[in-house]
């Protein structure tokens, strides 16, 4: 083979070419970061991700789980009797009043429309009831018992914070960043970015469930901002006929037909590369097809359910009406996790920000709640059980609680000031509860967390120095890396 | 070091300093710098953080709000030095790091020896002046004398680029193929591949201004303007509206945006300067106040409109129209001065400012009275008087009402005359409902209501709906009917109140037009009343929607007791002036002696034409930006193309017929030396391959199969439609969250941004091409039309490379695919031992039932794959 050029993109295809294989370059990673961005800078070329982690790893992919409408944390995981005792009360006669003048409603609040939302002033008693659960026994609501009974997995952190107080809190929370200064880079692009591929026949940042709708960050929500298409997440449908866009040639297209169009194919680039010996992105198509060959074969395989027991189907709640879509998508993560998909995304609530329950929360949380329960629970089971667990995070999030205090009669507003997310698996301690909100349910007081510091503690376990990724010309400040949250990190 | 060593150094440097430099000053050698880098950011006299402003020596000693801050001769009396030393709180910089222990010695012995300040180099508000002349990009550029080169040719850019190789030993790479070349030009210029005939007939002529007379054929097309705008369109953010679609509520950008988009392919097509079309687009609605089609253009600043915050919308304005137009960061001074550039934050705002008084609209356009249906969104200055704050940290709460800023451009450009003087608007503008076509059809829209109420009355008769709601549906129409002559007392009215001097009888046309009114808003409100009272009355038996039918009643009854004053105008009025801030800043932008401007679109031009910018940082020409690869051949590109009159087809005639585009991309052997001297092709020895963007993909596709809808403009089309709609590319929806999957595929832009597309090369692409239901009809459609002339498989192979790929194949080319002919459709003919997909979607046009034609759609199927279709070479 010719000598390559020394520019970018022949490095990065040199490196593919000379099989980094399963620890590097593959799929989207395949060539040069949006290069303009990095020569703004002449040491750029050496800040180039090269597919592998900055300090060694404790876990090697993420399945995140991301509930759109905002999940209520007092009827979730941060259950409040204090809410019961002065149940109908106003604020202002109960003596947690005081939660109105903290300095954090100013901190906290970056209002989407101003004064859209109020602060909801009489307080709404639980709408379900709890016990401590699993063997650590963490009070966990009665809407979650499954969940519940794997609190000894987890750590729970109930001291989460947001700023915008409308749904584009569900972008923010994957780039970190306020709706209003628009699509940034998500978490699993950033992964994406520093990691690359573990499967070169799947997509290495997958999306699955139906997306948050373009009110709420919309396809943003996995996009990759300046650092390029190449590493946005890949929407799978949970449907083996048709798992992403141009999967299958269609009915009348014969498999035969189309391996031999391949093989004809690369005969021909090849003949071209002849007379081009170092077009590096000759090179690059040729193994381009090759990887979609495989793709299109390896991507309905990953997520259909042929070969998993009656057993496993049972353990995510496949058996029951309810809760079988979204046991569908969890099962399905897992597998593709277990195929080297180095990021799932999984939404549940779709387009409609299901878990928005300005009315009839019990209702809503009640059975949106049925749906999701058993399925993660499964999920934690499964991976766990089948020794996955150790290199798997599994994040569980929302994009904001729900206010203490009722909306109309019978429901709970957008409440950005304190919230719960948890964590399993991939290096995080298992049992712990960490932080915590004040009696009510307002603020997170104690070891209080900013959504990077979610993303942080992430990118910490992949073995990642998000400072190592930064594209010149794209200043990032502080808060925008967050910190790993220690206590939890085992 | 040893001490020793290092004190000897010193000395020497201390003695050098001595002889050849000025006396040492240690304002001006150590403390002017320290304070520019650490202090005047916050400290000067545009934002005085803590009242303080240390840019003279006089506004120094009037201190802070805390009181003085030096006292002249005593270092440790003084705050500034108790501040840097951590002496006293807040320790200074502010959150900074603690500067060095020398640095601050130095302050200490400035304020012991009388803290004067030397020669003013600094500006009141931090800006070092003499700096900004240092920088290549704020020099207004001068034509540079063209090399003296005999092997260059007649074309400068040759002559440049021909001096440069030859100072690296460098040679240019022999010329590019004829086909090759033919093929990236059209390309290049039009989105399109040629057709064979082209092809054949530039390959045979012996005309030696054929190539100069295809330039010339190509940039006349119609697909030129659709090509290059497009270009423009991506570093103008071109957006279809989005928001929340479920109740089709636009958040962003505007509805009917596409009319900017066809202004623009229109503006390249007739080749209107591009001086022009910037102010066009600033300022179009100043510029020429009567012609709405003028007013398209100024799309390109409707299109940053945000529902929920204006200082986003604004915003956007600022950062992309200082990027997009003069390669300025100035979104970095939004909440302190630029860590880079000489821009205090001040700055920022100023150029806020020329947009602040501002909005959007939308006007009628003939022949269509409802707006959301069709529409000029457009912008106009909408309130004079709004003032512009800066934001005191970027923080939108947190304005400095104290100090309101004047619309002017960044100091670093001086203080030049811009001569903002308002702008008188004629009546059609500031009263676009005034315009002769509207009234027409407003009747013409009052009357298809009158029909739409009659239907719907006869509808509830034939059904029939309940006696109360067929009276409703009556009254309803009833209505309908009565609006007529409404609408035509308020036409009258509106018309005589716009005459000078006002016509006797207009008070009495106003009256009787409010008299009018009234009745039929009574007809209207009592069928409210008849089905609000119906639904009541059905709800006692349903308590849930009683609620909701009471407040229903309520409303109607209530509509009733309202006393209308004076009557409904048929349509806004606006001011009758706008202030020409946007007007002056476009020509000021547009001005010769701006320096960046010129600049910046050659390199956006250049970056097309030649696959990579001569300045790599395209939307940044500061400080932190990169140096020009070719400074003297970007300052003569821009110099001619102002002296050209910023026409854009002179422009990139020069380019495309320059010897170095021409040139063969190749690296062969021969080339391998070359290869490693310059292997980033920094001098152009050869020409760069590129990947088609992903309209041309798709494009060139649809043109190869002759299936392309050559249509031009109009409404945004399906973005789900790409495979069945065959009209270009640039016409179909895009917005954020709304692209068509087969261009999301090839690196589309995103819409958002995008001053230079990326060239990914992902298996979503093969799979896009080798399964997308396009690719398959295009194979059997071209395989359908070239059968019949080339039975024989080596002529078939021919004509196929020559459709597909503008170029005839290699002899190994030729006999690899007469082979796969062979046993292709040997494969075909056993259907029975095959397997099918069964999943997918099937393209509309359905494969060859013949084994023999079926092979040769196949064979066109995997040229439409071949890395060459993709590929200018």
């Amino acid at each position: 083979m010719p000598k390559l050029c020394s520019d970018q993109r022949s490095r990065r295809i040199f490196l593919a070419d000379t099989s980094m294989g399963l620890t590097g370059l593959a799929l989207g990673a395949m060539l040069p970061r949006k290069a303009l961005a990095a020569e703004t800078d002449s040491a750029a070329a050496n800040l180039l991700p090269d597919g592998n982690p900055h300090f060694a790893p404790k876990a090697k992919r993420v399945i995140w789980l991301f509930m759109l409408g905002g999940v209520s944390h007092v009827e979730s995981f941060d259950p409040k009797p204090a809410l019961n005792k002065h149940a109908g009360q106003q604020l202002s006669e109960t003596p947690h009043k005081d939660v109105l003048s903290s300095p954090f409603v100013k901190e906290n609040l970056k209002a989407f429309v101003p004064g859209q939302h109020h602060t909801r002033l009489k307080l709404y008693p639980m709408q379900t009831g709890f016990r401590e659960r699993g063997k650590n026994g963490v009070a966990v609501s009665d809407w979650f018992p499954h969940i519940g009974g794997q609190m000894h997995e987890v750590s729970l952190i109930r001291s989460t914070w947001t700023t915008d107080n409308d749904h584009g809190a569900i972008l923010q929370f994957h780039t970190g960043h306020h709706i209003f200064d628009g699509s940034l880079p998500t978490l699993g692009s950033w992964a994406h970015y520093g990691l690359g591929s573990m499967n070169e026949n799947l997509p290495s940042y997958v999306v699955l469930g139906q997306p948050p709708g373009d009110c709420c960050g919309g396809v943003g929500t996995h996009g990759s901002g300046y650092l390029g298409p190449e590493h946005a997440g890949v929407h799978l449908a949970v449907d083996p006929n048709n798992p992403l866009p141009f999967s299958s040639p269609g009915p009348g297209v014969y498999r035969e037909e189309q391996q031999k169009e391949f093989e004809f194919l690369n005969r021909l680039n090849r003949i071209s590369g002849v007379e081009y010996p170092s077009d590096a992105a000759l090179k690059a198509r040729i193994k381009s097809y090759e990887l979609a060959f495989r793709m299109q074969m390896a991507a309905p395989e990953a997520i259909q359910f042929k070969d998993e027991s009656e057993e496993t189907k049972r353990l995510y709640g496949m058996d029951q009406e309810s809760s079988k879509p979204f046991a569908e998508v969890c099962l399905a993560a897992r597998r593709l996790s277990e195929r080297g998909v180095r990021f799932v995304q999984v939404y549940h609530g779709g387009a409609g920000n299901a878990w928005d329950s300005h009315k009839d929360l019990k209702k809503n949380h009640g059975s949106l709640a049925e749906q999701v329960d058993k399925p993660v629970a499964g999920l934690l089971q499964d991976l766990k059980q089948r020794g996955l667990l150790d290199e798997t995070i599994v994040v569980w999030a929302t994009e904001f609680g729900r206010s203490p205090g009722a909306e109309q009669s019978n429901g709970r507003d957008h409440h950005p000031f304190g919230f719960s997310v948890w964590m399993a698996g991939g290096g995080i301690k298992s049992g712990v509860v960490h932080g915590a909100t004040d009696e009510i349910g307002f603020h997170a007081i104690e070891n209080r967390h900013y959504v990077t510091d979610i993303h942080a503690t992430v990118l910490h376990q992949l073995g990642i120095n998000p400072r190592q990724l930064d594209v010149p010309g794209r200043k990032r400040i502080e808060v925008d890396y967050g910190k790993p949250i220690k206590e939890i990190i085992a | 070091m040893p001490l020793r060593f290092l004190t000897l150094v010193l000395l020497a440097q201390w003695a050098w300093a001595q002889s050849a430099s000025p006396a040492p000053d240690l304002y001006r050698d150590h403390i002017q710098p320290l304070f520019q880098k650490s202090c005047l950011p916050c400290h000067n006299a545009g934002s005085k953080q803590g009242g303080l402003d240390l840019s003279t020596r006089e506004a120094m000693l009037r201190g802070s709000i805390h009181g003085p801050v030096v006292s002249i001769g005593k270092p440790d009396e003084s705050q500034i030095y108790k501040m840097v030393a951590h002496v006293t709180e807040p320790a200074m910089p502010f959150k900074g790091k603690k500067l060095p222990d020398a640095d601050i010695a130095r302050i200490a012995d400035w304020i012991k020896g009388g803290a004067e300040f030397g020669e003013p180099a600094v500006d009141p508000e931090g800006i070092n002046l003499a700096e900004v002349s240092k920088h290549w990009a704020f020099r207004v550029p001068v034509r540079p004398a063209v090399p003296v080169s005999k092997i260059a040719g007649g074309n400068p850019i040759d002559a440049f680029l021909e001096s440069a190789r030859a100072k690296h030993g460098l040679a240019a790479a022999p010329q590019a193929k004829r086909e090759t070349l033919l093929r990236r030009v059209f390309v290049d210029l039009t989105g399109l591949p040629p057709t064979p005939a082209e092809v054949a007939a530039f390959s045979t002529s012996k005309d030696p201004k054929a190539y100069e007379k295809i330039v010339d054929d190509l940039l006349a097309r119609q697909s030129y303007g659709e090509r290059w705008g497009r270009h423009w369109l991506d570093i103008w953010r071109y957006s279809d509206w989005y928001g929340y679609r479920k109740t089709s509520q636009v958040r962003y950008s505007q509805r009917h945006i596409w009319r900017w988009r066809d202004w623009t392919v229109e503006s390249l097509q007739q080749n209107k300067p591009y001086d022009r079309m910037i102010q066009e687009m600033i300022a179009g609605d100043e510029l020429a106040p009567n012609d709405p089609s003028v007013a398209r253009a100024t799309g390109y600043l409707a299109r940053n409109w945000y529902m929920f915050n204006r200082n986003v919308w604004l915003g956007d304005i600022v950062e992309y129209t200082s990027a997009g137009f003069l390669g300025l960061t100035l979104k970095c001074a939004r909440c302190h001065a630029h860590k880079y550039d000489p821009i205090p934050q001040a700055d920022y705002y100023r150029f806020r400012a020329f947009f602040e008084p501002h909005d959007v609209r939308t006007d009628r356009v003939p022949g269509q009275a409802d707006i959301l249906v069709d529409g000029l969104p457009r912008v106009y200055d909408a309130d004079a008087s709004r003032p512009t704050y800066r934001f005191i940290r970027g923080n939108e709460s947190n304005p400095d009402t104290a100090t309101p800023l004047q619309p002017a451009v960044p100091r670093l450009f001086g203080k030049p005359d811009l001569r903002i003087e308002p702008v008188p608007l004629p009546v059609g503008t500031y009263f676009p409902d005034s315009r002769k076509f509207v009234p027409g059809d407003l009747i013409a829209q009052a009357k298809a209501n009158i029909e739409k109420a009659d239907a719907e009355l006869k509808k509830a008769k034939e059904k029939p709906e309940p006696e109360p709601l067929i009276l409703a549906a009556a009254k309803r129409a009833e209505a309908a009917r009565a609006d007529l002559p409404v609408l035509e007392a308020r036409i009258q009215a509106d018309l005589a109140s716009l005459q000078t001097p006002v016509p006797e009888n207009s008070e009495k046309l106003a009256e009787d037009a409010r008299t009018l009114e009234l009745a039929a808003n009574k007809i209207r409100a009592e069928a409210s009343i008849i089905a609000a009272q119906y639904e009541f009355e059905l709800s006692k038996k349903d308590p849930k929607k009683l609620g909701a039918a009471t407040a229903k009643l309520e409303a109607a009854v209530k509509s009733l007791k309202e006393p209308a004053e004076g009557y409904t105008p048929i349509g806004p009025k606006y001011p009758t002036s706008s202030t020409g801030r946007r007007l002056a800043l476009a020509r000021w932008i547009t001005a010769k002696d701006n320096p960046l401007t010129a600049r910046v679109a050659i390199n956006d031009m250049w970056m097309r034409h030649f696959g990579k910018p001569l300045v790599s940082t395209v939307f940044n020409f500061g400080r932190s930006g990169k140096a020009p690869s070719h400074p003297e051949l970007l300052d003569w590109l821009a110099v001619e193309f102002m002296d050209r009159n910023w026409d854009m087809k002179a422009m990139h005639r020069l380019m495309v017929t320059s010897r170095a585009y021409q040139l063969s991309s190749s690296v062969g052997p021969e080339e391998a030396a070359q290869s490693k001297l310059d292997p980033d092709n920094t001098y152009l020895w050869r020409m760069n391959m590129r990947r088609l963007e992903a309209e041309a993909v798709r494009d060139s596709m649809l043109a190869v199969a002759g299936k392309l809808d050559t249509t031009s403009g109009g409404p945004e089309i399906d973005e789900t439609k790409g495979h069945e709609v065959f009209r270009r590319s640039i016409y179909f929806q895009t917005s954020p969250d709304l692209q068509m999957d087969m261009l999301q595929a090839f690196d589309v832009a995103s819409p958002n941004e995008c001053f230079a597309r990326s060239e990914s090369i992902v298996p979503q692409q093969a799979l896009a091409l080798a399964n997308g239901p396009l690719s398959f009809t295009v194979a059997r459609t071209v395989a359908g039309f070239l059968s019949p002339s080339a039975a024989a498989a080596p002529d078939f192979v021919r004509a196929a490379f020559l459709q597909v790929l503008n170029r005839p194949p290699t002899t190994a080319e030729i006999a690899e695919s007469a082979t796969y002919l062979k046993e292709q459709a040997d494969l075909y003919r056993d259907p029975a031992k095959l397997t099918a997909f069964t999943t997918g979607s099937a393209a509309a046009l359905k494969p060859a039932e013949d084994p023999q034609q079926r092979a040769r759609e196949s064979l066109i199927h995997v040229l439409l794959n071949h890395n060459d279709f993709v590929t200018l070479r």
